[in-house]
């Protein structure tokens, strides 16, 4: 479904991104995993148009995507949650989610944005009962699955999330992860971007790790939550290095 | 992915993935290995400038020597806490040993392809399968009988017993699959045929042959012989173990592990990539392995590929049985045995004397032999040079 070659993302002169080559498959959750500031906000953005990269080819359902403007990739069918819940705080709930539907257009347009409003609000009853709420005034766990909810609105086929658990309690971290995975068994594909890296690897199916730019280590979810590698560098297990190696 | 699903992968998915899986691998083994730094920065090569499987052909080899020359644990990406089995190889009195080590998942790794492997020559957990392989093939015994309790079959471990012992174990235990080499299967033909055992009552039905190469001719007389199905599987101990390469029911050339290693074929003069069809070296760079990450192995085996998809539906690339070596090493019976090392073994035992010497190998009762021609002179036959250990 998306196949990303020798992207290259650069700030200025600097590089950010550095030769990555990922693949997220049609029904797959694929998790991001490194550490601050490795890139992988700015890999996300640059698969949403909003940062054009240097190089490189993201092709999408194979349409060549990278340098698209951020509307176009939209309406292809890829939609982010950004990091740290940009929601219109004056508007309201709802208003926020109608601006997810934004770029929809064709027959039953009002129709399906309905059907998919519903969706949402089954996901997340709590933005139900807040829907006339300013979205300013929500908690950030509610914000957060604002985002999520007005993300969805897009009717994306591939859904891009940047750290969705960011600063949330244990308890509704968990609910966001059951929340991904639901979505994920409707059928969207999942792309997620997360600091917490036990949680991601425990609902994805593959995986990548990013060290300043570029990939060092990819494989099953499975096997990278039992790597000691990964273990000891972000999940947070005794990350001293006690042994030589030479 | 499913371990099965990815050998069926369409063309354009295996470029995709070998690209990601060449990148991350060239990546870690530049940051994590001092050896590899070394080579790339001598090489002028920058990791991100390595863009797709062409760019391969750009990269340095690495030989058996940089290996053993690394000894004991300079060749190690990974710090030793995260190493939980260690084997050495190539134990001669001249150059250190190559000393290899396992990570849990390299240990994963090699008993999932071991069984898959296994599982393609149509072992099923009802088997009863026996392994019958000379000491100098433990590391391969080892990963063969893990992969094959990996996958549910009764497993009889290689072991020292006598042909004798092992045919009465093939006999009464009921052996259905036997897995070896093949000149140990001709030799045990051989004796099933003098001892006058009715081979319609054994319980073997299969034979997986590993270690050497299995030419047509032999394959026709063990099949015709034994009347039974033969399969063939191809490893090498620095790589992946004994899952690298293995027939499908097709027998049309071995499938190789394109989701834990890159094949090429080389010319081994002048170190060319060669294209598919062509005979070469085959040289093995690993995308997988994490504690002896491997770019370019030099295995000194000659084969060539075939990169067209199968008839079993498999995409993966096949290499021919292997038809020799290039390096001037003996393949015996499983095991590599290099000249130099015979040399200096017989200068040991002759006081430190460089003697001419001829490596014979004979194919006594079907076992091939190897036997050690030694000029010698009165001076030591006499017994006047001071007497070294023999080991
Ligand atoms: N607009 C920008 N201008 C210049 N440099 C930037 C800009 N945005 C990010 N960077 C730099 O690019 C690098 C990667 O940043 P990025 O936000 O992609 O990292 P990240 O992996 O998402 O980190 P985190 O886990 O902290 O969110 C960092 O060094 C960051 O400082
Ligand atoms: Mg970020």
């Amino acid at each position: 479904m998306l196949n990303i070659r020798n992207l290259h993302t650069k700030y200025g002169p600097i590089s950010v991104i550095r030769n990555v080559s990922l693949h997220v498959d049609e029904g797959e959750t694929v998790c991001l995993i490194g550490a601050n500031g490795a890139g992988k906000t700015t890999l996300l953005l640059t698969i949403s148009g909003l940062i054009k990269p240097s190089s490189g080819s993201i092709v999408f359902d194979g349409n060549e995507i990278s340098g698209m403007r951020p509307e176009r990739v939209v309406q292809l069918g890829i939609s982010q949650a950004p990091e740290g819940r940009q929601i219109f705080a004056p508007l309201s709930v709802l208003e926020n989610l109608r601006l997810g539907a934004f770029h929809r257009h064709g027959k039953n347009r009002e129709e399906n944005i309905a059907r998919d409003l519903n969706e949402v609000f089954r996901l997340f009853p709590r933005l139900h009962e807040k829907r006339e709420q300013m979205a300013g005034t929500l908690s950030g766990g509610e914000q957060q699955m604002l985002a999520i909810g007005r993300a969805i609105m897009a009717n994306p086929r591939l859904l891009l999330l940047d750290e969705p658990s960011l600063g949330l309690a244990p308890r509704l971290v968990d609910t966001i992860m059951d929340t991904i995975k639901t979505l994920n068994n409707r059928g969207i594909t999942i792309l997620l971007v997360e600091q917490n890296a036990k949680k991601a690897l425990k609902i994805s199916n593959r995986g990548y790790v990013l060290e300043t730019g570029r990939i060092i280590l990819q494989g099953k979810s499975s096997e990278l939550s039992e790597d000691s590698e990964v273990r000891r560098a972000y999940l947070g297990k005794d990350y001293k290095e006690i042994s030589q190696r030479h | 992915m499913e371990n099965d699903k990815v050998e069926y992968l369409p063309e354009d998915a295996w470029r995709q993935w070998h690209t990601e899986l060449l990148q991350s691998t060239v990546n870690r083994v530049y940051e994590r290995m001092p050896f590899y730094k070394k080579v790339l920065d001598e090489a002028g090569i920058r990791p991100e400038e390595i863009r797709s499987m062409e760019d391969l052909k750009a990269l340095p080899f690495t030989s058996r020597t940089d290996l053993a020359s690394n000894y004991p644990y300079g060749f190690f990406a990974v710090p030793l806490r995260d190493i939980v089995r260690i084997h050495t190889l190539g134990t001669s009195a001249s150059t250190n040993p190559i000393v290899l080590g396992y990570t849990a998942q390299d240990l994963n790794n090699r008993k999932w392809l071991t069984r898959r492997f296994l599982v393609t020559c149509g072992v099923t957990p009802e088997d009863i399968v026996q392994i019958c392989l000379d000491p100098g093939m433990a590391i391969p015994g080892q990963d063969l009988k893990e992969g094959a309790e990996a996958l549910g079959a009764l497993v009889i471990p290689p072991d020292p017993l006598s042909t004798k012992t092992r045919l009465q174990v093939l006999v009464d235990f009921k052996t259905s699959v036997l897995i070896t080499t093949p000149s140990y299967a001709r030799y045990l033909m051989r004796h099933l045929v003098q001892n006058g055992l009715p081979l319609a009552s054994l319980s073997l039905k299969r034979l997986i042959l590993v270690g050497e190469t299995l030419d047509e001719e032999t394959r026709r007389e063990i099949e015709l012989g034994l009347d039974m199905e033969t399969r063939a599987g191809y490893g090498v101990s620095e790589a992946t173990g004994p899952g690298l390469a293995y027939e499908c029911p097709c027998k049309c050339g071995l499938h190789l592990s394109l989701d834990h290693i890159i094949p090429e074929v080389i010319d081994p003069c002048s170190g060319q990539q060669l294209g598919p069809g062509h005979w070469g070296e085959l040289a093995i760079t690993t995308v997988t392995t994490r504690s002896n990450p491997l770019i370019r192995f030099r295995t000194g085996d000659l084969t060539r590929l075939n990169i067209e998809p199968c008839e079993c539906g498999r995409t993966t690339w096949r290499m021919a049985p292997v038809r020799g070596r290039t390096d001037g090493l003996l393949a015996i019976r499983g095991v590599l045995i290099d000249p130099a090392d015979t040399s200096n073994l017989i200068a040991m035992w002759a006081g430190g004397k460089r003697l001419p010497f001829l490596m014979v190998l004979s194919d006594k009762d079907y076992l091939t032999r190897l036997e050690l021609w030694i000029a010698i002179n009165e001076e030591i036959f006499s017994g006047s040079l001071p007497h070294s250990t023999t080991g």
